[in-house]
């Protein structure tokens, strides 16, 4: 199912050196972000609290201006859109928030809730709504009775379903989830999980799927990207990345994921008590300070992204590293 | 025998709702050596945080009944002291870390105020030492600059260093039982691994009994030598933590694990999730709770309840386990 090889059908969302900084602090929030997603595929975005990925998620939808960089949907800048344009272009993005308690609105019954995205788009006429109101609920599975209760009526897993639910009513063709299983329990994260995968086949849209979760994100993504303090320091295909990732950030934070720490890696405290960089243009790699592979020139030259190689895989497969250690060579071993 | 460090017997905790009276802990006895860690599993809302807070004595007094024949911690009864004598054995024998270290902390004070609070409170002294104990509780988490820290207020620190200094502030007085609350469910993984490591260390090192309680086993697996899985307020199996991995014998805690996302170098297939959902307490089924979302239900299952499978409460509490 790994799109990423296919290098003639152009991606569906496509995001270009995006940069963006909250009240005008020095510090950017995303700092030159590159990344494509082919259409029906699911690219998973990964990295730790803090390093911008809410950020990108909220950029695409224009919810945020960025700085500078261009976003295209479909070939075409969101941000030089004209009004109409925007809209219909958000009919097609839809997302789903982390937290469903937080992002149902708790006065509106979940017809109302459901209902609106149509509403506000002028989709169908009454019946028409009213049926596919049922009809997507019944794919995220609730029954017809579900339509006229509030929100806190449901459990937090249900909750999760109905926000899919909204999410899905508009046919959208990217679907933007933003950590959301994170804060439910493994039981009913695995339900969420299994119902995303089948309603991806079902519907057919692309994904972009935001966790911190390794794990989760190995269930559910073609291609992985990750992202450190604004940065995207790698951007590859899952089964790559899950098979021995090339920055040494992902390999650390691939191993917190499976329970170990990092023997070759000095100074834990030291990681906790991190303090985000300073200065925009301090010309090192944003990770030097922590990186167990740390060479002279990294706390020096910022290094560039390089496209580069695994002997073992197919050579058609993008495979991108923000890291001196690929600079010279475009191929590498694990 | 040694006396286990903490001592659970029949623990029932009920309350009291609209004219019903609702079982939230249903009768669960354990028992921890010191040393060792136990984690609690389960889903929300099975009686996980119940169980602590009955334990600590922490819940109110009306509309919730807490019966028990004893909570010992080294072998003295906790459940029957006033409000007093509570207060000197909370946080001096047994303390608690909570799942949200942002607001379990006092935002007005500092860290090295909140900690040195308890050190002046349960072991006193001079001025001096009480500063001192306080750096080294800081010091013992794994903080390098622990002045700095002792001088932070809490929303100065990030959501990782905040759960480090309650782990501090839990372990100064070094208790006997630590009671540890989904302490990393609020942070991303990598912080998570370095918070168990250093809580794992400090508890062997100590000699700590700790009660781990987590909504996931592959946290439990990182921490404890033992589990008890809970399903709708009862115990439903308690083994040794590897056991349970590699076989799990009452179907809710195979259900569990195969919830369990894995990394694996190729793409691994879809997890497996539990049908249904954990009943409301207002509408348990009678006989194994678990039996009308268990594919191995036989007809004693909806009528009678199952007993833990040996004399000591251990194994699986079913009446057909795998």
């Amino acid at each position: 199912m790994n799109m990423s090889g296919q290098t003639n059908q152009p991606p569906l969302l496509e995001v270009r050196d995006l940069s963006l900084s909250f009240n005008q602090q020095e510090q950017l929030a995303v700092d030159r972000v590159s990344l494509s997603i082919t259409q029906g595929s699911t690219l998973g975005l990964v990295g730790a609290s803090g390093a911008g990925k809410s950020s990108i998620a909220r950029a695409i939808l224009q919810l945020v201006k960025p700085d500078s960089g261009d976003i295209l949907f479909k070939g075409k800048e969101i941000h030089r859109m004209n009004p109409q344009e925007l809209k219909m272009c958000r009919q097609r993005i839809q997302l789903v928030f982390q937290e469903p308690s937080a992002s149902l609105s708790p006065r509106r019954t979940v017809e109302q809730t459901l209902l609106e995205p149509l509403q506000h788009f002028a989709i169908g006429d009454s019946n028409f709504r009213y049926e596919k109101a049922l009809h997507v609920l019944d794919t995220v599975g609730l029954d017809q009775s579900a339509m006229q209760r509030y929100p806190h009526q449901f459990s937090s897993g249900q909750q999760q379903r109905i926000a899919i639910a909204r999410a899905l009513i508009t046919d959208p063709e990217l679907l933007i989830a933003d950590e959301a299983v994170a804060s439910l329990d493994v039981s009913i994260q695995a339900q969420i999980l299994q119902l995303i995968q089948v309603l991806q086949k079902d519907f057919g849209f692309t994904f972009l799927f935001i966790s911190h979760d390794l794990a989760v994100i190995r269930q559910i993504a073609d291609d992985v990207a990750v992202m450190y303090q604004g940065q995207l320091l790698e951007h590859s295909s899952a089964d790559r990345f899950f098979s021995g990732p090339a920055h040494p950030y992902s390999k650390t934070l691939l191993s917190f994921a499976q329970g170990k720490t990092p023997t070759h890696r000095p100074g834990d405290k030291r990681y906790l008590e991190r303090s985000r960089r300073k200065a925009i243009n301090s010309s090192a790699c944003l990770f030097a300070g922590f990186c167990p592979e740390k060479m002279q020139v990294c706390e020096q030259v910022e290094p560039a992204i390089h496209a580069i190689q695994n002997k073992n895989q197919d050579a058609l497969e993008p495979h991108c590293v923000k890291c001196h250690l690929y600079s010279e060579v475009n191929t590498y071993e694990f | 025998m040694t006396t286990p460090a903490l001592n659970v017997k029949n623990l029932t905790v009920r309350i009291d709702t609209e004219g019903r009276r609702l079982t939230l802990v249903d009768n669960i006895s354990f028992s921890i050596n010191a040393g060792s860690a136990t984690g609690l599993v389960g889903e929300s809302g099975c009686g996980k945080t119940m169980t602590a807070m009955a334990i600590l004595g922490l819940l109110p007094e009306s509309g919730v009944s807490v019966r028990c024949d004893g909570i010992e911690v080294n072998g003295k009864d906790i459940s029957r002291l006033n409000t007093a004598q509570r207060r000197s054995v909370l946080g001096r024998d047994i303390s608690m870390i909570f799942q949200q270290p942002a607001t379990a902390l006092d935002p007005v004070f500092t860290i090295g105020q909140q900690i040195a609070g308890v050190v002046r409170r349960h072991i006193g002294g001079s001025k001096q030492h009480i500063r001192q104990t306080m750096l080294a509780a800081l010091d013992s988490v794994g903080f390098s600059q622990t002045e700095d820290i002792a001088a932070a207020y809490p929303h100065q620190l990030s959501g990782g260093m905040r759960q480090l200094a309650m782990i501090a502030m839990a372990t100064v007085c070094k208790p006997a039982v630590i009671i540890a609350d989904e302490p990393t469910t609020a942070l991303d993984s990598s912080t998570r691994t370095l918070i168990l490591q250093q809580l794992k260390s400090l508890q062997t090192l100590q000699q700590t009994a700790m009660l781990f309680i987590s909504h996931d086993l592959n946290v439990v697996r990182q921490v404890c030598g033992e589990v008890m899985v809970m399903y709708c307020g009862r115990l439903v199996e308690s083994t040794d933590c590897q056991n349970l991995f590699s076989h799990a014998r009452h179907p809710y805690s195979a259900g569990l694990l195969s919830c369990i996302p894995q990394i694996s170098t190729t793409r691994p297939a879809p997890v497996t999730s539990i049908p249904g959902q954990v009943p409301a307490a207002t509408e348990l089924p009678p006989g194994c709770h678990f039996s009308p979302r268990c594919n191995r239900t036989e007809a004693q299952c909806r009528i009678s309840v199952p007993k833990p499978h040996d004399e000591d409460g251990r194994g699986a509490a079913c009446f057909n386990p795998l």
